[in-house]
């Protein structure tokens, strides 16, 4: 076996593209489901027990079923309930429901690690709840949680390959492509490990620096 | 959907669970040697134990699968791909594992390894008696956890042609035009199959709390 | 006598079917400093929190002020709940010093006593700075208003939570075993500074094992057992022979001898 470089070089714009699309869906799809984790947690803790009971049913399904089957579907099952989703929509939505199941774990489990007595003191000086969320909650969470939430979004980053099986245009679907025709299938596919390898060790790297950042927060005790 | 295409849907779905089961095995004796090289001071086994690590666990599983499923014929060995697609499962789990392994070990507190040297275990009876047993209800949570995530990651293994439920699903949904129907059926086999896991994982952690009650 | 700062009448708290008080009476008089001794599990942190309403009574009154907390007697002898604006006015007379000191770890010294200036009173932030700096200096900490609580000792994280509620200018003080978490030798940093605000009239009501200190600081001996308010009356006649069986008993078992006998 020879690693053809340039298998890459004579694909150049096409892989761009190809990378250009795996980055942009990871990374809208990571921030609308930090939110949307934030709100499901959120709602949890603080909405209705039937709306809890609700989100709480929602969270095991996606935390209990396959990602490729949620996508297989919504992107196969969609159009016999009105929801004809092309690839790409469809990828984008799938991983941010999926992502969010997680997040909101993440965040719930971010509220009770915050310790009841720092909320008390809060209660005391008067602030109203959601300023307690506000300034004391969110902030607090986020340092705990910052690890987990780059880890998530690390995994996040490996689950985009998936969205080659329906058809997104994304890395892995692209140099797959790539590879067949040239017949260097093993190559290409090689090729491909050792670069999502460096995409996921350099947002380890970058997580860790936003970890060191916020570590002079770190919890007080007696 | 008639009871033949669900008993169709069972078989496949005990295949998912024979694949899963048979890949944490191995992934856990492989996990057992890798963690052992990773915290080893010899860097000829640190330093590749390191890698494996970091690598199988930086790449996305499906691109591994396609890579081994395509790479084994490449240099000469034919098997057949339900094989293929446990070593694959194997290699991936085994980084994981090692990995909780690690902690496991990593957080058996200092002072009970100081109290059996002062009872003048060996450093082996120390490892088999008092270390491993304690890392090993350290990791217990995890390795459920690493459970589900196989069975659910599994999944992945339907595109290189291995008959487990998504391919299953696949299938039946392909030949009678009602995907939400058995993608639905398939979701629910693994909900029920991962709930299983994570109850029966709590009841063991349950039991080895009052095993382990002072 | 002087008008009563906190009115405690005849309050019972239960958590589910356990009563944990079981009627309480009590006034705490203004300017006075209230100590509330007793045993393990014995209620006290558990009235002082009903008195902050971070506990809501079962049944009974606590007025702060004169102003009923929490609950409002109808004339049905019922009670019903105020609304929440009205129980935040009362609560803000209040400030509280717990245990744990409870500091914001995200925000600095500074941050933590100006917080509820800025936020819930709606100062300016270069006024609360100037105000909250004052009260950092009161506490003997004005060269610490940017350290992080990870960056302070455990006296110097409770001497901020006492700057946190004192910038509030509460009428009235609560505190939890402020010294409980702390290293013997960081207590008296603590002490001196309560024992300060004593001598400067603050009403306060301080749950202490501190017999020392109690005995010394407190106008009034507060002694709860199993729910139930033992003993009520100055340290002298508290801890003066005859004493009570019950506080005998607690002194030498939760105490060592020497202290009891010192007292
Ligand atoms: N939130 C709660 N839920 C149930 N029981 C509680 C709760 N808080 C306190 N208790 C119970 O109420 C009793 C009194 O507790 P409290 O904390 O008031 O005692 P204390 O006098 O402050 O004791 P200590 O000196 O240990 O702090 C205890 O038996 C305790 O277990
Ligand atoms: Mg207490």
């Amino acid at each position: 076996m020879t690693l053809d470089f340039g298998l890459i070089v004579q694909n150049l714009p096409e892989i761009l593209a190809a990378f250009w699309m795996t980055i942009w869906i990871w990374i809208v799809s990571n921030i609308l489901a930090v939110a949307f984790g934030f709100a499901v947690a959120t709602l949890r803790r603080y909405g209705p027990g039937w709306l809890g009971l609700l989100l709480r049913l929602f969270v095991e399904v996606i935390r209990g079923t396959p990602f490729l089957v949620q996508l297989f579907l919504l992107y196969f099952g969609g159009p016999f309930i009105g929801l004809s989703l092309d690839p790409i929509p469809a990828g984008l939505l799938g991983m941010t429901v999926y992502a969010t199941a997680y997040y909101s774990e993440i965040f719930r489990a971010g509220y009770n690690a915050v310790p009841v007595g720092h909320v008390e003191a809060a209660e005391c000086v008067g602030l109203t709840r959601g300023q307690i969320i506000r300034r004391i909650l969110v902030p607090e969470m986020t340092m705990l949680v910052l690890p987990q939430c780059v880890n998530m979004a690390i995994l996040m980053m490996k689950e985009t390959a998936i969205l080659s099986i329906i058809t997104v245009p994304e890395l892995t679907l692209v140099v797959g492509a790539i590879g067949s025709q040239q017949y260097a299938f093993v190559e290409a596919m090689f090729l491909l490990a050792l670069f999502y390898w460096f995409l996921v060790e350099v947002s380890g790297f970058l997580g860790r620096i936003a970890e060191a950042r916020l570590s002079k927060f770190r919890f007080a005790h007696s | 959907m008639s009871m033949r295409l669900f008993e169709l849907m069972l078989w496949a779905a005990g295949n998912t669970i024979l694949l899963s089961a048979i890949s944490i095995l191995i992934g856990f004796v492989i996990g057992l040697m890798v963690c052992a090289a990773k915290v080893s001071a010899n860097p000829f086994l640190r330093i590749p134990g390191t890698l494996y690590v970091s690598l199988f666990r930086g790449v996305p599983l499906l691109v591994q699968l396609l890579l081994i499923y395509n790479l084994l014929p490449a240099v000469g060995i034919m098997v057949p791909s339900v094989v293929a697609a446990v070593i694959g499962l194997s290699l991936c789990t085994a980084a994981y594992q090692a990995e909780n392994l690690r902690g496991g070990f990593q957080s058996v507190p200092r002072g009970l390894l100081e109290a059996a040297d002062m009872v003048g275990m060996s450093p082996w009876k120390q490892l088999v008696r008092i270390r491993a047993p304690i890392a090993f209800r350290l990791t217990l949570p995890a390795l459920v956890n690493e459970a589900i995530l196989i069975l659910k990651a599994s999944s992945l293994v339907s595109v290189v042609g291995v008959i487990e439920l998504t391919r299953m699903a696949q299938n039946l949904s392909a030949s009678s035009f009602r995907p939400l129907l058995f993608y639905s059926v398939a979701g629910a086999m693994y909900l029920v199959i991962c709930w299983a896991v994570a109850g029966g994982g709590s009841i063991a952690e349950r039991m080895l709390r009052t095993g382990s009650r002072a | 006598m002087t008008r009563s700062a906190v009115l405690v009448r005849d309050v019972h708290k239960s958590f589910g079917d356990v009563e944990v008080l079981k009627g309480i009476d009590l006034a705490v008089p203004q300017g006075s400093t209230t100590c509330l001794l007793g045993p393990s599990g014995s209620g006290k942190s558990t009235l002082l929190r009903c008195m902050a309403f971070l506990e809501e009574t079962t049944s009974g009154t606590i007025e702060i002020n004169g102003q009923p907390l929490g609950f409002a007697e109808t004339g049905d002898g019922r009670r019903t709940r105020l609304p929440a604006g009205d129980i935040r006015k009362v609560r803000s007379r209040i400030g509280m010093v717990f245990q744990q000191f409870n500091l914001w770890p995200h925000m600095t010294a500074l941050g933590n006593v100006t917080e509820a200036l800025v936020t819930v009173r709606g100062m300016k932030r270069k006024e609360a700075n100037a105000k909250g700096e004052a009260q950092l200096a009161r506490v003997g900490l004005g060269d610490r208003g940017h350290h992080y609580p990870s960056e302070l000792s455990g006296g110097q994280q409770q001497r901020v939570a006492i700057a946190r509620a004192l910038a509030l200018e509460p009428d009235i003080l609560l505190f939890d075993e402020p010294t409980s978490s702390l290293d013997p030798e960081l207590t008296g940093e603590v002490l001196n500074v309560m024992r300060e605000l004593a001598g400067g009239g603050m009403t306060m009501v301080v749950v202490t094992h501190e017999i020392g200190f109690a005995a010394s600081v407190g106008d009034k001996i507060v002694f709860l057992d199993q729910g139930k308010l033992l003993l009520d009356g100055p340290p002298s006649e508290i801890f003066g022979a005859p004493r009570h069986p019950r506080l005998q008993q607690f002194l030498e078992t939760y105490l060592d001898r020497g202290a009891a006998t010192l007292v």
